[in-house]
């Protein structure tokens, strides 16, 4: 392509943006809007799925041993554990160190243990953690079997919940980023469709004086890009405000909500968004240029 | 320059436009195509620039096989005609300078090369000094000579005229013709539809005669034939 014809395509597409001004302005609003909203769910899907690995990472399997296991006993387990396939951590807890967490936790109201005496109802515990969540159920059942063993426990129920919502807000979210995407290309067609149609005379004389069919394409292809990378920054600039406002706003009150920092989060959310806006402008051209240029 | 032969044209609805036309025009002619309205001219002209595709027979455009020939391949074709129609077809946002450039743009010409044969052709037809000026401020006459010099701005072998005169007065008509006959003596080749009486009677050119679809007359220096 001659640089010059290239001039003329970008002069083509922003002159006619300039003419179809509210038409294009209409169209960036409308992939502002739709990108803007699923920017906000790809950012909420991320925060999601992020949050669920820190507390997935975070389940761990805690084995009650029985109080006739011996120093020694204790020792042979702790090796047989460490040697398990997946395991990355084996911690040891003793009564006395049960007793100080359970104090601690319970603050204030450490009162309530004078009760007991000086006796220790906690058993000796280890703590296990594993390479991947999914392990736990496999592993759980296995350490249970084994003898000095009282019980294995995990927050069965709350991982697999866990597990459920990520999946469900997952693919949720994957189907509304589509139907929103669709929305866009819709929308971006049509508007390339009005531009194409208030510019069918000018079509038709370079079809007369030889123009291919990729000349003619070039400048309304080039037009919906313009208008889908605009509508993409708008969006963008919102959503990095948006975030950084929520993430300020957490600190203060919510620090213990996992949230995605702020780099290089918002600059790979922005490209995607970018890339997305470009290609919907694109794609929305393109299917509308298809009907037009049969002449 | 354009041989048909055998064509003939079936519209989707049914209609048939023309019926086993076989016609040869060679390089350099100045022929005029009459008859009256719905006879089928415009079909023929317009399969010319495969505007309208034949339903059979064979047609060759300056050695194109316009029949067989790839859709993209069609722009190619056009490169080397100038057409030129009755409304004139000139973009109204632009000026007489880049309506006729803009002929040449579409086709990646060199920018030197477009300055030069802008106003080149515009001399041709006389209106340089209206280049900076925008068509709707023209009249009928101007703009169909400007029409005319977009036609011809990259050179084309073959000539092609839907009715250039039909939305214009005697004089303004004659005009035109004169620059077509400059046009003719430099070598291109021009089919004209019309049915302008006077200024078939007078060029005394080539004259082809299409009736309900058929050829029913085709003089080497013929004459309108029909009451005007």
């Amino acid at each position: 392509m001659r640089l010059r014809t290239l001039e003329y395509f970008v002069r083509e597409t922003f002159s006619s943006i300039r003419h179809n001004g509210l038409m294009g302005f209409a169209s960036m609003s409308t992939v502002a809007l739709s990108l803007l909203i699923l920017g906000l769910f790809l950012i909420m899907v991320l925060n999601l799925n992020h949050m669920a690995s820190t507390l997935e990472s975070q389940v761990q399997i805690t084995v009650y041993l029985e109080d006739s296991v011996s120093n020694a006993g204790i020792t042979r387990l702790a090796n047989e554990f460490a040697d398990m396939e997946g395991v990355k951590k084996v911690t040891y807890v003793d009564k006395k160190q049960a007793m100080e967490r359970f104090k601690q936790r319970l603050g204030e109201q450490q009162g309530l243990l004078t009760a007991l005496e000086n006796t220790n109802p906690l058993p000796n515990s280890f703590e296990i953690q594993v390479d991947k969540p999914e392990r736990i159920k496999m592993l759980a059942p296995e350490i249970s079997e084994l003898p000095g063993v009282e019980n294995a426990r995990f927050g069965q129920e709350v991982v697999e919940q866990l597990f459920t919502l990520t999946k469900i807000v997952r693919i949720g979210g994957v189907v509304l980023i589509l139907f929103l995407a669709l929305a866009a290309i819709f929308i971006i067609a049509n508007t390339i469709r009005l531009t194409v149609f208030a510019r069918r005379r000018e079509v038709s004389i370079m079809k007369y004086v030889g123009a291919t069919d990729w000349f003619i394409r070039w400048p309304f292809l080039l037009e919906g890009m313009v208008l889908g990378l605009a509508g993409a920054f708008i969006a963008v600039l919102l959503l990095a405000e948006a975030y950084s406002a929520l993430l300020s706003q957490a600190q203060a009150t919510l620090a213990f909500l996992p949230l995605i920092p702020r780099q290089p989060f918002l600059t790979q959310v922005s490209a995607v968004l970018l890339a997305s806006g470009t290609a919907i402008g694109a794609l929305g051209s393109a299917i509308s240029l298809r009907k037009f240029l049969d002449v | 320059m354009i041989i048909m032969n055998n064509i003939s044209k079936r519209y989707p609805n049914g209609s048939v436009a023309l019926t086993n036309i076989n016609v040869h025009i060679s390089k350099g002619e100045f022929v005029f195509v009459v008859g009256p309205s719905g006879a089928g001219k415009s079909t023929f002209i317009k399969m010319l620039f495969r505007e309208v595709l034949p339903s059979s027979g064979e047609l060759f455009v300056n050695g194109r096989n316009v029949v067989d020939m790839e859709r993209s391949e069609v722009p190619y074709l056009r490169r080397s005609l100038g057409i030129v129609f009755q409304d004139y077809r000139l973009l109204p946002q632009k000026t007489v300078h880049d309506n006729v450039a803009f002929a040449m743009e579409v086709i990646e010409a060199p920018y030197r090369e477009i300055q030069k044969r802008v106003n080149h052709v515009l001399d041709l037809v006389g209106l340089r000094h209206k280049a900076r000026v925008y068509p709707g401020e023209l009249s009928g006459g101007e703009q169909q000579r400007i029409a005319i010099a977009r036609a011809i701005v990259n050179n084309p072998v073959l000539l092609i005229a839907d009715e250039p005169t039909g939305n214009l007065d005697p004089d303004t008509s004659w005009d035109i013709m004169k620059i077509f006959s400059r046009v003719n003596r430099n070598g291109t080749t021009i089919i004209m539809a019309t049915h302008d009486k006077d200024i078939v009677d007078s060029m005394n050119k080539r004259v082809i005669a299409v009736e309900n679809g058929t050829i029913v007359r085709d003089e080497v220096k013929g004459v309108y034939g029909y009451e005007a």
